[in-house]
C-alpha cells in the first residue's frame, strides 16, 4: 500500500489489512489465493464454462486420450470416459459438487462447533466436565467409522455421506472454541466488563466474539480441506456420492476399471482433488502465519 | 499420580461404556426387521420368528439383553457374521492383526524418518532447505490416500511391475497363521523357503505402508518443525547460549525434549486421521485388514459384523489416543495442575 503523502503522518493499516499485508509477503501463499479463486469461480459458474453436459454421451467417441496426446482432440480438451462423456465437464461438474458440498458442511459445522464450545466454554463443573471430556473422547472415533454407521442405518448417498462428515468435523470447532473462550474470561477487558456489570451474554457478543472471528476461519480453512478428502474418499469407497451424481470421488473409483488403457481417467480427477486440497491448505497456512506475525508486532 | 491415573481410568470407563451401549442400540436403528437383521433369516412362520427372538434373547427385557451383550463381548461369545457363517470372533482376531501391522510399520516410518527432519528444518529454519521440506509436507499431506495408493499400484505395479498390486503374500507360501502377525508368523512356521517367504511379504508390504507413512510423515514433519522453531527462540535456549554450551548440547538437552513433549497430544489426534488412511488403503491394496473387512461388511449389509467392528475399531482409536494423553501427563511437568483427563 504505497501511498503519496505530503504529510508526515503514519500510515494506521486497519487489522484485516494488516492480514493481508502479511499474507501478500509470501508467495506461496498468493499462488495458493490464486488457485483456490479457480475453484470458488468453478464451484459458482462451472456449469457455465463447461462446452458439454457432464452426462452426455457422445458414443462415436469413447475413451479419448486428452488434446496433449498425439490422438487427442481439441473438442474434448481432457479427453473422454468410457461411455463417453466430456471429462472437461464432468471435472468441473464435480469440482462445483465437491467443492460446494465442503463448504456447506463446513459453515453448519463451525455454527454447531462454535455453538457448543461456547456453552462448554461458559459453563463450568458437571455439565462442563460433560461436554468437555466425554465428548471430545467419543468424536476422536473416525471419520470414516461413523460415516459407516451412518450410511449403515440411512443407505449410501451424498446427503449421508455429508451427515457423517459433519458430525465428525464439529469437535474440533468445539475445543477451539472452547479453549479460546475459557483463555480470554481471564483476561483483564472481560473482568472489566464484570465488574461494569455486564451479563454473561453481553461479555460474550461484545468481548469476546470480535476476537473469535480469525480464529474461526483459520479452523475453517483445516477443516473445508478435511472436508473434501473425506466426501472424495466416501465417494471412492461407493459410500458416497451415487452413482447418478459426479463427484470428484466417485469418478476416480468408476474409472478404476479402465485405469490400464486410461490411465489419465486416474490422474485427473485424483490431480484436482488434490490442486483443492492444497491450495486450501496453502492459504490456510498463509493465514495463520499472517495472523501470526500481526500479532507479533 | 494415583489421581491423574484414576480421572484417565474414569474417562475410559465412561467413553467405553457409551461405545458399548451405542454399539447395543445400533440394530435397532439399523432399516428393516430386527431379528432378520440380527440372524440373516427372515422367518417364514411365527414359531421360528418366535424361535429366533428366543434364539438371538430378543425376549427379554432390554436391561436383561444389555447385560448378555456385554458379557458376552467379554467373553469373546461376539455372534455370527449373516454372509459368512462363521464366528465373528475369530474372523475379527484375523483380520485385526493386519490392520495393527500395517498401522505399526507406517508409524516406525513416520517417526523415525519424520520426526529428525521435522528437528533438522526447524533448526535451520528460513532456508533452501526448510523450504523444501515445507512444502514437501504441505504437499505430502494434501494428498487423497487413496489416489496415492493408485499412483503407485499404476507406476510401481503396472508400468515398472516391481512390486504386487494386492494381498500379503503370495498364496503359494503356505505359511500357518499363529499371531497373525505375517512376519512373526513366517519367523515362527517350520518352511525350508522362509528368505523367499519374507520377501515376498516385504514386497506386498511396501506399498501399502509407504501410501500411509508419507501422509503420516508428513504430519509429523510440521508439527515437529513448528514446535521445535518455538522452543529454539525460547529464553532458556538464549541463557544456555550465554553459559557457554555448544549448539549440540543446547538442541540434545534442552530443544528436543521441550520440543517434543507439547506435540504428543497433538500427534494423539492423528491416530484417528491414521486408522481412516489405513482402512481406505487396505481397500485400495485389498490388505485383509479390519478396514476391508468393514467396508465389505457394509457392502454386504452384514448387521452383526457391522455392529462388532465399529466397537473395535472405535475402542482401539480411543485407547491409543487415551494413553498417548496419559502419557503426555506422566511425562511433562508443566501439565501437573492441569487436573481433568482431557483428549
Amino acid at each position: 500500500m504505497q501511498r503519496f503523502n505530503h504529510y508526515q503522518e503514519e500510515y494506521y493499516p486497519s487489522p484485516l489489512m494488516h492480514v493481508w499485508i502479511e499474507f501478500r509477503r509470501s508467495h506461496i501463499a498468493l499462488v495458493g489465493f490464486v488457485v483456490l479463486s479457480v475453484f470458488i469461480f468453478i464451484a459458482l459458474f462451472g456449469d457455465l464454462i463447461a462446452p458439454f453436459d457432464p452426462n452426455l454421451q457422445n458414443t462415436n467417441a469413447i475413451l479419448l486420450p486428452p488434446s496433449w496426446e498425439a490422438n487427442g482432440t481439441i473438442v474434448h480438451v481432457f479427453g473422454t470416459d468410457s461411455l463417453g462423456r466430456d471429462v472437461f465437464s464432468r471435472i468441473l461438474h464435480a469440482c462445483q459438487v465437491t467443492f460446494g458440498v465442503s463448504i456447506l458442511i463446513v459453515i453448519i459445522a463451525a455454527g454447531i462447533g462454535v455453538g457448543l464450545g461456547v456453552l462448554a466454554g461458559l459453563l463450568s463443573g458437571l455439565r462442563s466436565s460433560v461436554i468437555n471430556h466425554l465428548f471430545d473422547s467419543i468424536m476422536s472415533v473416525p471419520t470414516l467409522l461413523i460415516a459407516i454407521i451412518i450410511v449403515a442405518i440411512l443407505g449410501t448417498g451424498l446427503f449421508n455421506a455429508m451427515l457423517a462428515i459433519t458430525l465428525a468435523l464439529i469437535p474440533q470447532f468445539v475445543h477451539q472454541t472452547r479453549t479460546f473462550v475459557k483463555t480470554e474470561l481471564q483476561k483483564d477487558y472481560v473482568i472489566l466488563d464484570k465488574l461494569d456489570g455486564a451479563s454473561p451474554m453481553r461479555i460474550f457478543f461484545n468481548s469476546i466474539l470480535p476476537g473469535m472471528a480469525e480464529l474461526i476461519v483459520v479452523q475453517a480453512t483445516l477443516a473445508i480441506s478435511i472436508a473434501i478428502i473425506d466426501i472424495s474418499a466416501l465417494g471412492f469407497l461407493n459410500l458416497g456420492a451415487t452413482t447418478g451424481m459426479t463427484e470428484l470421488g466417485q469418478m476416480l473409483s468408476q474409472s478404476l476399471d479402465v485405469a490400464y488403457v486410461s490411465p489419465w481417467l486416474v490422474a485427473l480427477p485424483g490431480l484436482f482433488i488434490f490442486l483443492m486440497v492444497f491450495s486450501v491448505n496453502v492459504v490456510g497456512e498463509g493465514l495463520r502465519s499472517a495472523l501470526r506475525n500481526r500479532l507479533k508486532l | 499420580m494415583l489421581k491423574t491415573s484414576f480421572r484417565y481410568l474414569n474417562l475410559l470407563f465412561f467413553t467405553l461404556l457409551i461405545l458399548l451401549t451405542f454399539s447395543f442400540f445400533l440394530p435397532y436403528l439399523f432399516p428393516g426387521d430386527l431379528v432378520t437383521n440380527m440372524s440373516g433369516i427372515t422367518p417364514a412362520s411365527e414359531q421360528q420368528r418366535d424361535a429366533l427372538e428366543r434364539a438371538l434373547k430378543l425376549d427379554q427385557s432390554i436391561a436383561q439383553q444389555f447385560k448378555l451383550y456385554v458379557e458376552n463381548i467379554y467373553l469373546g461369545d461376539w455372534g455370527v457374521s449373516t454372509t459368512t457363517n462363521t464366528s465373528i470372533f475369530s474372523e475379527v482376531t484375523e483380520v485385526l492383526p493386519a490392520t495393527l501391522e500395517l498401522v505399526f510399520y507406517a508409524l516406525i516410518i513416520a517417526i523415525f524418518i519424520g520426526i529428525p527432519i521435522g528437528i533438522i528444518a526447524g533448526l535451520k529454519h528460513h532456508n533452501i532447505l526448510d523450504f523444501t521440506t515445507v512444502s514437501f509436507s504441505i504437499a505430502a499431506y494434501s494428498f487423497p490416500v487413496f489416489w496415492l495408493a493408485m499412483i503407485f499400484i499404476t507406476v510401481f505395479c503396472l508400468q515398472l511391475g516391481w512390486l504386487p498390486t494386492s494381498g500379503r503374500i503370495d498364496l503359494l507360501y503356505d505359511i500357518p497363521t499363529v499371531s497373525g502377525f505375517i512376519m512373526i508368523d513366517i519367523a515362527l512356521s517350520d518352511v525350508d523357503y522362509k528368505s523367499q517367504a519374507y520377501q515376498n511379504a516385504i514386497s506386498h508390504m511396501v506399498l501399502p505402508t509407504l501410501s500411509v507413512a508419507i501422509i503420516t510423515m508428513a504430519l509429523f514433519i510440521r508439527f515437529v518443525r513448528r514446535s521445535m522453531m518455538d522452543v529454539m527462540s525460547k529464553e532458556y535456549i538464549v541463557a544456555a547460549k550465554s553459559r557457554g554450551f555448544s549448539s549440540a548440547q543446547i538442541v540434545f538437552k534442552h530443544g528436543i525434549k521441550n520440543a517434543l513433549i507439547p506435540i504428543l497430544p497433538i500427534l494423539a489426534l492423528q491416530v484417528s486421521t491414521l486408522i481412516t488412511n489405513v482402512m481406505i488403503v487396505e481397500t485400495v491394496f485389498a490388505w485383509p485388514g479390519i478396514g476391508k473387512w468393514l467396508i465389505e461388511s457394509i457392502y454386504q449389509r452384514d448387521y452383526p459384523a457391522i455392529r462388532i467392528g465399529m466397537l473395535i475399531v472405535s475402542v482401539l482409536v480411543l485407547v491409543m489416543t487415551i494413553s498417548t494423553e496419559f502419557l503426555t501427563r506422566l511425562l511433562d511437568p508443566a501439565r501437573e495442575n492441569v487436573e481433568h483427563a482431557t483428549v
